[in-house]
């Protein structure tokens, strides 16, 4: 009786009825990555930091292509090279740490730094006249220094799981730099042809970006990390030794710049805990050479290095860094605590990229032909 | 030499038409290369179907790359300035567009759609670029034949731009 109205409603309808099983699709999505998240956490880990390695490793991989090797031969030359070189550094430092964090652990429980402790209510008791205070300002510190070293010793004891994942991570990398390309295809061959465009040039884009993000964070740790090495090595130099494990207290700085604000100063601390406790003649300018080669490192990182390999778009808000950081440690611990900036920069770099897509792009949503109705005659 | 029974075979026949080979072999800017450098190329480009009507590129998008009709037909249109659309072109089996798109990101000049049900090939600036640094042998080969492409069609041009000058002058002065 009215064909043109009962046509409207009809289609009406149907579109309705798509949109609610999409959104009721993605939320069912949504709650099934939640509930399956906590069993799939460390999978998701591993696999996060094999596309980290396959990001840094990839140029490499790409140089030797360059030169007429095949893929294949090149990724496992690289790769070789690599793990010989993080085996032959983790045999050589590894075990000096284990050895150093039990050693200050047991000094710290059998109170042999209460010279220092002597030291400090000393300190406290002429300045503030509370012996009290100073009692137990000590006590709290030996606690803390406790825990935090039986965690760290922990941390390193766990190295027999970290080397299983040692060789899960370079198996997942390896094919993630061979067929990386063949995933992004696969990808993209599932998406419908009216997003087909804007999602290729995105996928490149993003790629691109974070690309060049790692790497350039990575670039920098790395200059970072030799710049504090060489600054601690002066300082041993010119006061006898006073800082043990230097080069690996130097590359953990390093690794710590990849947190801003909060690094630098995490970077420093070990350095300062293990000049207090080898107690040198003069400590005090020893630490205090300590600060201001750290100082002159952030200097010459904020000045030069930075600016030049690190890009200006991922720039973060001081609370944002905090913020992220606290998640970051909730959800994957100390590893979460260091990834959790760069991924969120990643994911900035990645969200600026789909928004130049979506403004750049003329997006037809009307419906695609097959999806069109037709119009009942009559 | 070809087996006369069985050379011209319906199956060898339904193989080579779905060979990719061939079909890139038609364009001008593959049209050079050697079987082993077209598998190449068969690993980075993407292969499309679009139903009838279906617009494969719209105008004023960022161009990204061209695209190859393997089978179907493709009708090339633009808007003028009242908004109503302008054919330009229909292009067949084996004719090819959005060549320009490989040299950089500047919006396309024109929409294409798919007159019919279409098998398309697209082949795009990324890949074409990677290609490029990790195949710079084959890489320079296909820029080569790309050139070439965009040299003839500016010689057209010019031509076509020279003979309406001309026009232009004869009934100027008469």
């Amino acid at each position: 009786m009215f064909p043109a109205v009962d046509n409207y409603a009809f289609q009406l309808y149907s579109q309705i009825m798509k949109t609610f099983w999409r959104v009721f699709l993605i939320l069912l999505g949504i709650a099934f990555l939640i509930f399956v998240f906590p069993y799939i956490k460390d999978v998701l880990i591993l696999v996060i930091i094999a596309w980290l390695l396959s990001v840094l490793l990839n140029p490499l991989v790409n140089f030797l292509e360059h030169k007429d090797l095949r893929r294949s031969w090149a990724i496992l030359i690289v790769m070789v090279l690599i793990i010989a070189i993080v085996g032959f550094s983790f045999s050589l430092i590894i075990p000096g740490i284990i050895r150093a964090v039990e050693s200050l652990t047991s000094n710290l429980q059998s109170g042999v730094i209460s010279e220092f402790s002597v030291k400090i209510e000393a300190f406290f008791e002429k300045n503030f006249n509370n012996a009290e205070l100073a009692r137990n300002v000590t006590e709290k510190f030996n606690e803390i220094g406790v825990k935090l070293l039986g965690s760290l010793g922990t941390f390193f004891k766990s190295v027999g799981s970290f080397l299983s994942s040692m060789v899960i991570i370079p198996f997942i990398t390896f094919f993630l730099i061979k067929d990386g390309r063949r995933f992004n295809r696969a990808f993209i061959s599932k998406v419908p042809n009216k997003y087909f465009e804007l999602s290729l040039n995105i996928l490149h884009k993003v790629g691109n970006q974070t690309s060049k993000y790692i790497q350039g964070q990575a670039i920098d740790a790395l200059i970072v990390g030799m710049l504090s090495v060489l600054g601690l090595f002066i300082i041993n130099l010119v006061f006898h030794n006073p800082i043990p494990y230097f080069i690996f207290i130097g590359m953990l700085a390093g690794i710590a710049n990849l947190i801003p604000y909060i690094g630098p100063v995490v970077g420093a601390v070990p350095a300062l805990v293990l000049a207090i406790f080898s107690n040198p003649p003069n400590l005090g300018m020893v630490l205090l050479w300590i600060v201001i080669v750290f100082i002159i490192v952030q200097a010459i990182d904020n000045a030069f290095i930075s600016p030049m390999v690190v890009s200006k778009s991922v720039n973060m808000h001081p609370l944002t860094v905090v913020v992220v950081v606290i998640i970051g440690g909730n959800i994957a611990g100390l590893i979460g605590m260091l990834f959790a900036v760069p991924f969120t920069g990643i994911i900035k770099v990645s969200s600026s990229q789909v928004i130049w897509g979506l403004k750049n792009y003329r997006l037809d949503f009307s419906p695609r032909p097959e999806e069109t109705f037709p119009v009942k005659s009559g | 030499m070809e087996n006369p029974i069985w050379g011209d075979s319906i199956f060898k026949r339904k193989k080579k038409a779905d060979n990719i080979y061939t079909i890139l072999k038609q364009v001008p800017i593959f049209s050079e290369l050697k079987n082993k450098e077209l598998s190449e190329v068969e690993k980075i480009v993407h292969r499309r179907k679009y139903k009838k009507s279906e617009p494969i590129i719209n105008i004023g998008d960022p161009g990204l790359g061209m695209y190859i009709i393997v089978k179907g037909s493709v009708e090339i249109t633009e808007e003028d300035n009242a908004g109503q659309k302008k054919t330009l072109a229909k292009l067949p089996d084996g004719a090819f567009f959005g060549d320009l798109a490989l040299l950089d990101e500047s919006p396309r000049s024109a929409s294409a759609i798919a007159l019919e049900d279409s098998d398309i090939i697209g082949f795009f600036r990324p890949d074409f670029l990677d290609l490029l640094y990790k195949k710079p042998k084959l890489g320079i080969k296909v820029l080569l034949a790309l050139a070439k492409v965009i040299g003839e069609r500016l010689r057209r041009t010019n031509e076509l731009l020279v003979q309406i000058q001309q026009k232009k002058d004869v009934s100027g002065s008469g």
